[in-house]
C-alpha cells in the first residue's frame, strides 16, 4: 500500500473517528459517572452535597409546637388574654415553620403528616377558645348589668347559650385527638405532657362555661331556648356537597337578615323569607374534615349551635409532561376526589428531582399546568396535593421522568474552531515558500535595481550597535523590504547583500561590537555607495 | 541515529504497555477486595491479613470484613479464646451472614439486614448520612459522628452508633418514606464485651476511609480475616502470585526458572 493510500485511511478513520465522538458529545450521560453505587453503598465522592436542611429541627419543633398548647390553654384559663395572644402568634409561626418543613421533606404520609393534621385542628380550636372566653368574659359582665330588664337579659342569655355549646362541642373535638397525637408524640419521644394539661385546660374553661348557664338558667331568670333556631341537613358531607344551613325566628320579620357563622366565621347572610324561615346552601369547601360548628344571628339574637361533620375523602392527582422546548418541560395534571369531583382553586406541588418544589394551582376543572425550566439531561418529576386545610387526603402522581435535549450547542465555538483552522492554514501557506523556496523569494520582492533612493540617515556619535541597527534600516527600506523581516530574512531575500545583513545578525543577537571601519562599511552599502554590494 | 530513536520509543511503548497490563492483571473490581483500588476496594485500608485465626496478636484488632464464608466449631473456638484473651473482635456485616458466627459466640447480637436511610443527612443519597456515638468505647474515641454508606440495624448489645430519629427502612429501595415504612432510631453498631457488630461494611472502603478518619485510627493496628472476609479476590492471577509468595518451594522454582537461562548462556558462553 503507498503513503498516499495509508494517509487516506487514516484521515477517514480520524474524520470517522471524529463524528462518532461528536455525535455523543451532545448527550449529558456520557458526562455521568459509572459504577458509582452497589446494592451495599454509594461513592461518597460522586454523590451531590446539599444543605442538610432543616430536617433535624422537625422532631424538636413537634416539641415546642405541644410545649406550646399547653402554655396557651394555660393562659386562656387564666384570663390573662395579653399574653395568650402572644402566645397564640407564637404558635402560629410555629405551626406555619413546621407546615412548610412537613411539605419540604415530604414526609406528609407519615405519621408526622398525621400529627401536622391534628396541629392545624388544635390551632383552630384554640384560636376559637380564645375568642370564645373572651367574649363569655364579656356577656358575664353584660348579664350582670342588664339583670332587671327582661328582653336584653335573654339576649345574653341566648348568646350565652350559643357559645357554651360551641365550646362542648369544640373541647370534645380538640380531646378526641389527644390519643393518636400522644402516641404520636411517644414515638418521638417528645415530652407530651403540656399538651395534655392543655386538654384539662381547655376542659375547665367549657365546664366554667356550662356552671355559669346552667346557674343563669338555675335561677329562672331565662329560658334556654333562643327563637332563633338553626340546623344543618344533612348532619354531614364531603368535599364538594351542599350542606343547607337554615332553620326560623319565631320572633323575626319577613326579609329580616340573618347573620350565618360557621366556626365563628361569618360564612352568609339569608335573608327571613314570608314563612320566618331562613335558608344557606353551603357548600364544603376549604374546611378541615372533622366536626365543626354553626349558629346564626339576628341582630342581637343568638341561634343554638348546630354541628355537623366534614368526612374526609381521598383525592388523586395526575402528571403529564410534555417538552416545550430543549431546556423547557409543561407539567399538566388533573386534581380530583374519589367521586370525580374536580378539586378547584388547589395549591399542586411538583417536585423535581426529589428536593426544588415548584408551585402551580388548579384552575375551576381541577386542572393545572406548569412549564418548568431544566437543565439538559434526564429529571424525575412528581405531581403532589398536600391537602393544608382541605377535607381531602393528600395525593401523588406516579413520577415521571422528563428527558431534556438542553439549548444545542453553541455555533460559537465552533466558528472559532473553524476560524482558527482557516487562520493557520492561511498563515502555513504563506510561510512556506518562504522556508522551502527562498530563492523564490526574491522575484516576488522589489529587485535591487527597484531599489529606492539612498535615505538620508547620520551615525554620527552613536553608539557602534545602535549605529548598525540605524544602517540595517537604512538599507532594509532602500531595498524596498517589509519593517517584519528580520536580517535573516533579509539576507535570504537579498542575498547580493547577504555579507551585510549576516554582520547585522551577529551585532544585534550575538552581541558583537562593529569597529569604525566596519561601520563604515556598512554605511556605505547601506547608502548606495557599494557597487558590488557586499 | 534515526533507527536507535524508533527503536527507543517502541521500548518505552511496551514498557508502558507492560506496566498498564501488569496493573490490569493485578487488580480487580471485586467488592471489598484488597486487590481493588477503585472506590469500593479495600486496597487503602492498613491493616494486615491473617489466614490462621489459632495465634493471633490480642494487640491489633481483628476484623472480619463481610463475611462470606461459615466459621467452623474449631475457629470459633479459636476466636472464642482470642476474646478471652482480651482480644478486640470487630464484626462488619450487612447482610446478617455474621449472625450464625454471633450465635456460635453466645452473643445476642443480631445483624438485621436492611437499607437504613435518613432524612437528616448533607448527601443526595438517603442511605449515606450521620449516626451518633452513644456508647463509650475507644472504638469511637474523640468521635461524634460516623459517616455511614447504606447500613443495617444491630440488634442486642450495648448501642455504640445510633441514628437519628427521622430514619426509616426503605424496603422498596425509592429513597424516601413510603408505605409502610416508619420513622424511628436505629442502631448500626453495637458491642458485648471486646466483641462489636458493626451493620455497615462500608466504612471500610477505599472512598469512605477519608470520611471517617478518627475512627480508622482508633481501629488500628488491624488484622483483617482473609479466609471469611469478602476482602480476596477471584482473579486467578492474583491468587497465583499470592501462592507463588506463600509458598516457598514455589518461589524457589520460580527463582530457579529466571536464573536457569541466565546460567545456561553463561555456560554456554564459557564453553565456547
Amino acid at each position: 500500500m503507498n503513503a498516499r493510500a495509508s494517509h487516506t485511511i487514516l484521515a477517514a478513520a480520524a474524520v470517522l473517528v471524529l463524528v462518532l465522538i461528536g455525535v455523543q458529545a451532545v448527550d449529558p450521560v456520557l458526562y455521568a459517572a459509572k459504577n458509582i453505587s452497589t446494592a451495599a453503598h454509594a461513592d461518597p465522592a460522586t454523590i451531590q452535597k446539599r444543605s442538610p436542611g432543616d430536617a433535624a429541627s422537625l422532631v424538636p419543633l413537634m416539641d415546642d409546637l405541644l410545649g406550646q398548647t399547653g402554655t396557651l390553654a394555660l393562659t386562656i384559663k387564666l384570663k390573662d388574654y395579653e399574653s395568650a395572644e402572644r402566645d397564640l402568634a407564637r404558635y402560629s409561626e410555629l405551626s406555619r415553620r413546621f407546615d412548610r418543613l412537613v411539605v419540604t421533606l415530604d414526609v406528609s404520609g407519615t405519621d408526622i403528616g398525621e400529627f401536622q393534621q391534628n396541629n392545624r385542628q388544635n390551632q383552630d380550636a384554640l384560636t376559637a377558645l380564645l375568642n370564645d372566653t373572651r367574649q363569655f368574659d364579656a356577656l358575664q359582665r353584660l348579664e350582670i348589668e342588664v339583670r332587671g330588664d327582661d328582653e336584653q337579659h335573654m339576649t345574653v342569655v341566648y348568646e350565652g347559650e350559643a357559645l357554651r355549646q360551641k365550646m362542648r362541642e369544640s373541647f370534645s373535638a380538640y380531646a378526641k385527638r389527644e390519643a393518636a397525637t400522644v402516641r404520636i408524640a411517644e414515638h418521638y419521644d417528645i415530652n407530651a405532657t403540656p399538651y395534655q394539661e392543655s386538654v384539662d385546660h381547655f376542659a375547665e374553661v367549657a365546664d366554667a362555661a356550662n356552671g355559669w348557664q346552667e346557674e343563669i338558667n338555675g335561677n329562672g331568670t331565662g329560658p334556654a331556648q333562643s327563637p332563633l333556631v338553626i340546623a344543618v341537613t344533612p348532619v354531614e358531607g364531603s368535599y364538594g356537597d351542599v350542606l343547607l344551613i337554615g332553620g326560623a325566628h319565631a320572633g323575626g320579620r319577613p326579609g329580616t337578615p340573618i347573620d350565618i357563622y360557621v366556626d365563628s366565621r361569618m360564612a352568609a347572610t339569608a335573608a327571613l323569607d314570608d314563612g320566618r324561615a331562613y335558608v344557606h346552601p353551603y357548600q364544603v369547601g376549604r374546611i378541615l374534615a372533622g366536626p365543626h360548628l354553626a349558629y346564626a344571628t339576628a341582630g342581637t339574637i343568638y341561634s343554638n349551635v348546630a354541628a355537623f361533620e366534614v368526612l374526609p375523602q381521598n383525592t388523586s392527582i395526575t402528571l403529564a409532561l410534555a417538552e416545550v422546548n430543549g431546556t423547557t418541560v409543561a407539567c399538566t395534571g388533573n386534581l380530583t376526589t374519589d367521586d370525580a369531583r374536580p378539586v378547584t382553586q388547589a395549591p399542586v406541588l411538583i417536585r423535581v428531582d426529589g428536593d426544588t418544589l415548584v408551585a402551580a394551582e388548579t384552575d375551576g376543572n381541577g386542572t393545572y399546568r406548569k412549564d418548568i425550566p431544566l437543565p439538559a439531561g434526564e429529571h424525575a418529576l412528581r405531581a403532589e396535593f398536600h391537602a393544608a386545610g382541605y377535607p381531602l387526603n393528600a395525593s401523588e402522581s406516579p413520577t415521571e421522568i422528563a428527558t431534556l435535549r438542553g439549548e444545542g450547542l453553541s455555533p460559537f465555538p465552533f466558528a472559532a474552531a473553524i476560524a482558527a483552522a482557516a487562520g493557520t492554514g492561511w498563515y502555513l501557506r504563506r510561510r512556506r515558500p518562504e522556508e522551502n523556496t527562498p530563492a523564490a523569494e526574491p522575484e516576488a520582492t522589489p529587485p535591487p535595481e527597484a531599489a529606492r533612493p539612498a535615505p538620508q540617515v547620520s551615525i554620527a556619535g552613536l553608539p557602534p550597535r545602535e549605529a548598525a541597527t540605524v544602517l540595517f534600516c537604512a538599507l532594509r527600506a532602500r531595498l524596498n523590504l517589509p519593517k517584519t523581516k528580520t536580517p535573516r530574512d533579509c539576507a535570504r531575500i537579498a542575498p547580493a547583500y547577504a555579507v551585510f545583513f549576516e554582520r547585522y545578525e551577529r551585532i544585534r543577537y550575538a552581541g558583537e561590537t562593529p569597529s569604525e571601519e566596519e561601520l563604515m562599511d556598512m554605511e556605505r552599502i547601506a547608502l548606495g555607495g557599494d557597487a558590488d554590494r557586499a | 541515529m534515526q533507527i536507535e530513536r524508533e527503536a527507543w520509543a517502541v521500548l518505552l511503548i511496551l514498557l508502558l504497555a507492560a506496566a498498564v497490563a501488569y496493573a490490569h492483571v493485578t487488580t480487580t473490581t471485586e467488592e471489598y477486595s484488597r486487590y481493588n483500588t477503585g472506590w469500593n476496594g479495600t486496597s487503602a485500608l492498613p491493616a494486615e491479613e491473617v489466614r490462621d485465626l489459632r495465634n493471633l496478636d490480642t494487640a491489633a484488632t481483628l476484623l472480619i470484613l463481610a463475611p462470606d464464608r461459615p466459621f467452623t466449631a474449631e475457629e470459633v473456638g479459636y476466636l472464642r479464646t482470642f476474646l478471652d484473651a482480651g482480644g478486640r473482635v470487630v464484626i462488619a456485616d450487612e447482610q446478617g451472614a455474621a449472625n450464625s458466627l454471633l450465635a456460635d459466640l453466645g452473643s445476642t447480637m443480631r445483624v438485621r439486614p436492611g437499607n437504613l436511610s435518613s432524612l437528616e443527612r448533607d448527601r443526595a443519597d438517603p442511605g449515606i448520612f450521620a449516626a451518633r456515638v452513644v456508647g463509650n468505647t475507644s472504638l469511637f474515641a474523640g468521635v461524634g459522628t460516623v459517616l455511614v454508606n447504606r447500613p443495617a440495624a444491630v440488634t442486642g448489645g450495648e448501642p455504640l452508633l445510633e441514628t437519628a430519629a427521622l430514619t426509616w427502612e426503605d424496603a422498596d429501595g425509592d429513597g424516601r418514606i413510603s408505605g409502610d415504612e416508619v420513622f424511628g432510631t436505629a442502631v448500626t453498631c453495637a458491642a458485648e464485651g471486646n466483641l462489636t457488630v458493626l451493620g455497615d461494611e462500608s466504612l471500610f472502603i477505599n472512598a469512605m476511609l477519608a470520611e471517617n478518619p478518627q475512627f480508622i485510627e482508633n481501629i488500628q493496628p488491624v488484622q483483617v480475616d482473609r479466609i471469611h472476609s469478602g476482602t480476596g479476590t477471584a482473579n486467578p492471577i492474583v491468587n497465583t502470585r499470592l501462592w507463588i509468595q506463600e509458598t516457598p518451594p514455589a518461589a524457589a522454582a520460580v527463582a530457579a526458572l529466571a536464573i536457569l537461562p541466565v546460567a545456561w548462556h553463561f555456560g554456554r558462553k564459557r564453553d565456547d
